[in-house]
């Protein structure tokens, strides 16, 4: 079987795989690591991750309907990662209603410091706090956030991405940047 | 005046107008709300203020170098073009040295003891230096080796005659690693045999980091088609990796 035959027989674009495979996915190979490297939590394992996730979109690369290459690729490397995380990490694979549960658990009601400004106090978080404190959210809050306030995906994207509502992706992301800040404050 | 949850919708909406992701209407309606709603508003300054430093402050993760080397050689492996002299070829040749370079070992995972895959082949390969024979099936017929190690091993290897660039095919014989039995193809050149072995990259073999020759025998290890290929030899290293990069695009195969 030959790969490069089947290819040019695509009425769609008259390219062989390797050629669409150069147009549609290498040009986001920095995208896609930065989100495979805040999933995974480091380097070697984000290589990795995008590798494993390259060879995927490679197979799928026909499936490519047009539309937003970058947002598909990234939705292949968050899966990719995903299979990772569970296979090698399970235990930080949390489910959203863990999380909740925990949540639940340690709500104070009534805090005083709830109306207080805080835009200028988060203006001057350094670049390792912020980081950090990316990095600590539980990984469905983290992704929505990173691929919405890092990678730039609007909420439908990132919906097809995360497989879940538009609905949840508004409430993952309300979580997100909530905790995110409240971290932030406590490292003031 | 209690904040309002994350879960409360004109929380949502506001974020949600912020990322821009609503319709005129629905825009107007919220902005009104924050107009009125202290706490509205204040979850909005959060917000703007929350993604301004994320776009200022948050520094950019570099992409390895040698990354974008290493799934175009993983990928251009799964191409079964008639290789040319073209900056693709020479990309991928670019690529295979990188690799060698940056070297890598396979361990098997699922083993109580992680087995270093380079380790336990170059073994495989001095054994058989040593046996009366370094193959299990004698041929230079790729057409005979192939299909002998069918019902032997999971799936038969990649085979290629490179008998025209002086790696004649010596035979096949089966190497294990761990329990796992694995092809090796033995080609010689001069008077050098290469052991090549072809491992299944995916079921339970991680990627780790190794060295580029073993006891004096070089190694060389590319990925190609969800199979991870080990060559070695006491070839030259560049010899060696003539070799790989002539199996990796030789036409030649069954």
């Amino acid at each position: 079987m030959r790969l490069v035959a089947s290819g040019a027989q695509d009425p769609m674009s008259g390219l062989d795989d390797n050629a669409r495979f150069r147009s549609i996915v290498m040009p986001y190979i920095d995208d896609a690591y930065r989100l495979a490297h805040w999933l995974t939590g480091n380097r070697t394992d984000a290589e990795d991750v995008v590798q494993d996730a390259s060879l995927r979109a490679f197979r799928a690369i026909r499936e490519f309907a047009g539309g937003n290459a970058r947002a598909w690729l990234l939705s292949i490397v968050r899966n990719t990662a995903y299979s990772w995380l569970r296979k090698n990490r399970p235990t930080t694979v949390l489910t959203v209603e863990d999380i909740e549960a925990v949540e639940l658990a340690n709500a104070k009601p009534g805090d005083p410091n709830n109306e207080t400004p805080e835009a200028a106090l988060i203006a001057k978080v350094d670049a390792g706090q912020l980081r950090a404190a990316i990095a600590g959210l539980p990984t469905p809050f983290r992704e929505t956030l990173v691929l919405r306030d890092i990678e730039g995906l609007d909420y439908r994207e990132i919906a097809e991405a995360t497989d879940v509502p538009i609905g949840t992706v508004m409430s993952r992301l309300a979580r997100a940047r909530r905790r995110l800040i409240a971290t932030l404050k406590e490292d003031r | 005046m209690t904040r309002p949850t994350s879960d409360d919708s004109s929380v949502l909406l506001v974020h949600a107008y912020l990322d821009g992701e609503l319709d005129p209407a629905n825009a107007l309606g919220i902005t009104q709300q924050m107009d009125t709603v202290p706490a509205l508003a204040a979850e909005a300054e959060r917000i703007k203020a929350l993604q301004q430093l994320i776009r200022e402050r948050l520094p950019r993760e570099e992409t390895p170098p040698g990354l974008r080397a290493r799934i175009e050689t993983s990928v251009g492996g799964l191409r079964r073009e008639r290789p040319r002299p073209s900056w693709r070829a020479l990309a991928a040749s670019i690529a295979l040295t990188a690799m060698v370079t940056g070297t890598s070992t396979w361990f098997m995972a699922g083993s109580q003891q992680p087995i270093v895959v380079a380790d336990s082949l170059v073994s495989d390969h001095i054994r058989a230096l040593m046996a009366p024979e370094p193959v299990d099936v004698v041929s230079s017929d790729r057409h005979t080796v192939k299909p002998w190690f069918n019902g032997r091993i999971p799936n038969s290897p990649r085979v290629v005659d490179l008998a025209k660039e002086n790696f004649p095919l010596i035979g096949g014989r089966v190497d294990v690693l761990g329990q796992t039995p694995v092809s090796t193809l033995v080609y010689r050149h001069a008077k050098h045999l290469i052991s090549l072995t072809a491992v299944p990259a995916e079921g339970g073999f991680k990627l780790d980091r190794s060295p580029r020759s073993i006891n004096g025998y070089n190694v060389v290890h590319w990925v190609e088609n969800g199979v991870s290929y080990w060559a070695i030899s006491d070839l030259e290293a560049k010899e060696l990796e003539d070799f790989a990069q002539l199996f990796r695009t030789s036409q030649n195969e069954l």
